[in-house]
């Protein structure tokens, strides 16, 4: 049975009169739902994540797992299993050994744990391997080691700490659909530490977005690209245009011209964004006439910075759309595509 | 590495690994040759086993190399444990306390060390004096005999004293590294503070506790002055009695003083193969 997660007003301090690592976080993680925590490095995420597991206590707030607290209840009988960032798989015990512990530590019958490790090494096609010794295994091999591991003792919540981070990019990519197809079918409520806004995005149901310590944001990927909370955040997903303006009754004077939105705005100093991916080379609607001023070739879509009278903007069109530089195009910026922020 | 910096680093060692292989296997072998009864100083150049006969016939040789295995065995066994538990106490402490007060011991001699460990245990010592003083005992000399005793208790009071800090800061390293985050781990994993310990941290450790333990069972299965300062008169451990053998006037006792050295050295080498294996065994669990 998958479990309910909830964060309520989580704080923690390393040092009684330092800053907090974590400032009054709240979240909730529905049953069998995959969240990201997304940050820079030292934003507070893996703070968060060790809060969850036991390995530290809050100095505020509370931790509830179907409705329950769970703070008094050590680590060790959270039913929380972790991946960290690096295997750290036990050197002295075999690939089979390593899997089958927390099966071990809880006095499993002996027969049913070893089918359980053999499943599980299947799982993470690990099984030809079982008694390799963890140093003859390569990083990402030890890794599905880890996984396997964490995933046998059939754990509550599944909280996993950047355990991708240290592979290559292309084992990376691999091992984040196995983590993703492993989740889903074992129906596991996790969490998963992240600096790496594109591994959150594909993998998670919803994201927390940290800074500083700081929930900035929490909702699905989509909502991070399509309505961003604050320009910082907008900033972290790859947002570079922004428009200054003042709204009034549905349309917003900036620095390119009057452009018109298609959701209610509030009267008052805004800045308007609008994702690269978004513009358009046509006339219309909330058009203006540009000049190209860089292209770059980036193989499934060419990055362009347009001069307009008033402002610069970036584009990601597509590779078969070729412009040159100094190129006259018309810009259009749907009204639908733009998104206003309070200034 | 290139082959010529290979050699440029033999060279630069050259010295060093020179009076080292001098002191050490021409030391033994001297050692050796004498026991073999050549001495050509006192005009024997004949070569026997008599020494090694008259050493491992007599009573006196069995006595000893019982006793100093006892003392050096319980020395190292009771520093080890007590290294162990300070270790796990200590090693969440970020330091500086702890760091004091157990690398002191370390740079205190050894002769000091006994001194200091006589001054306080001995019957008109301070622990006598202030067990006196709190009415446990009614005079300092009815102190229980804790010096120059039968069961050498001075003698592995001071070894402890001395070697648990040692042992106590190899062990406190390796439990800083990777078998912290290990623990972590065993902890998610469900094991309890003594399933972690046993399956985790002690196998992560056991080759540090098992390398750091075998030096000082070496150390005091071999030294000479803890023992002959603080040691009864009969039976002396092996090293004081190789000592007062080598004293002797007649110089014809020299092969036996030397027959003791090279089988403290064959004992201490033998016990060390056997424990190191066992290391080994452990690590791997």
């Amino acid at each position: 049975m998958s479990v309910r997660l909830e964060l309520e007003g989580v704080s923690h301090r390393y040092a009684r009169d330092g800053d907090p690592a974590l400032a009054d976080l709240s979240i909730s993680v529905e049953p069998g739902e995959l969240v990201a925590l997304l940050g820079p490095s030292g934003c507070g995420k893996t703070t968060a994540l060790k809060v969850v597991a036991g390995l530290l206590a809050p100095t505020a707030g509370d931790v509830r797992v179907d409705g329950r607290s769970v703070l008094g209840t050590p680590p060790e009988r959270r039913r929380a299993a972790m991946v960290f960032q690096k295997p750290l798989l036990f050197p002295h015990m075999d690939v089979a050994a390593n899997v089958g512990f927390g099966l071990r530590m809880r006095g499993a019958p002996k027969k049913d744990s070893a089918s359980r490790v053999r499943e599980a090494l299947r799982q993470v096609q690990m099984e030809s391997l079982a008694n390799r010794r963890p140093g003859e295994l390569s990083g990402g091999q030890q890794q599905r080691v880890a996984l396997a591991r964490a995933l046998v003792t059939d754990p509550q919540l599944l909280l996993m700490d950047e355990p991708l981070s240290a592979l290559d990019a292309n084992l990376r990519s691999e091992m984040r659909d196995l983590v993703k197809q492993l989740q889903r079918d074992g129906g596991v409520t996790a969490v998963f530490v992240t600096h790496d806004q594109e591994e959150a995005v594909v993998l998670a149901d919803r994201i927390a977005l940290l800074f500083d310590g700081v929930l900035q944001m929490y909702d699905r990927p989509q909502a991070f690209y399509d309505r961003p909370a604050s320009r910082a955040v907008a900033g972290f997903f790859g947002a570079t245009n922004f428009l200054e303006g003042r709204a009034a009754n549905g349309t917003v004077r900036t620095p390119l011209g009057k452009l018109r939105l298609a959701r209610p705005a509030p009267t008052g100093d805004v800045v308007l964004t609008i994702r690269p991916e978004a513009l358009r080379l046509e006339g219309g609607e909330n058009s203006f006439a540009a000049r190209i001023a860089s292209a770059t070739y980036l193989g499934t879509q060419v990055d362009y910075t347009l001069e307009t009278g008033g402002a610069r903007l970036r584009a990601a069109l597509p590779p078969h759309v070729r412009l040159g530089v100094g190129e006259e195009v018309t810009v259009r910026l749907p009204p639908e595509s733009l998104w206003t922020l309070e200034r | 590495m290139t082959l010529g910096d290979r050699t440029k680093i033999v060279l630069l060692l050259a010295p060093a690994l020179l009076v080292i292989g001098v002191l050490f296997s021409g030391g033994l072998a001297a050692a050796l040759v004498q026991s073999l009864g050549y001495l050509p100083a006192i005009g024997r150049t004949e070569v026997s086993f008599a020494a090694y006969r008259e050493v491992l016939g007599s009573r006196d040789f069995l006595d000893s190399l019982i006793l100093t295995l006892y003392v050096a065995g319980a020395s190292t066994g009771i520093s080890t444990v007590l290294a162990v538990l300070a270790a796990l106490s200590l090693r969440r402490s970020s330091g500086r306390v702890s760091a004091v007060v157990f690398q002191l011991p370390i740079t205190i001699p050894h002769l000091v060390a006994a001194v200091g460990i006589a001054l306080v245990v001995s019957q008109t010592g301070l622990g006598a004096r202030l067990a006196a003083a709190l009415g446990l005992i009614g005079e300092p000399r009815e102190f229980p005999a804790l010096l120059y005793d039968r069961y050498s208790i001075g003698i592995i009071l001071t070894y402890v004293w001395k070697e648990v800090p040692f042992i106590a800061l190899v062990v406190l390293a390796a439990l800083r590294g990777v078998a912290g985050e290990l623990e972590e781990v065993a902890r998610t994993l469900g094991a309890s503070a003594w399933q972690r310990f046993w399956y985790v941290i002690f196998p992560v450790i056991a080759p540090g506790v098992v390398a750091a333990s075998l030096i000082v069972f070496a150390f005091t299965f071999g030294a000479f002055e803890i023992p002959y300062l603080l040691g009864q008169t009969y039976p002396t451990i092996l090293p004081v009695m190789a000592y007062n053998e080598y004293r002797a006037l007649d110089l014809g006792a020299r092969p036996v003083a030397m027959a003791i050295n090279v089988l403290i050295a064959v004992i201490t080498a033998a016990i060390a193969a056997a424990y190191l294996r066992l290391g080994r065994d452990l690590g791997r669990g």
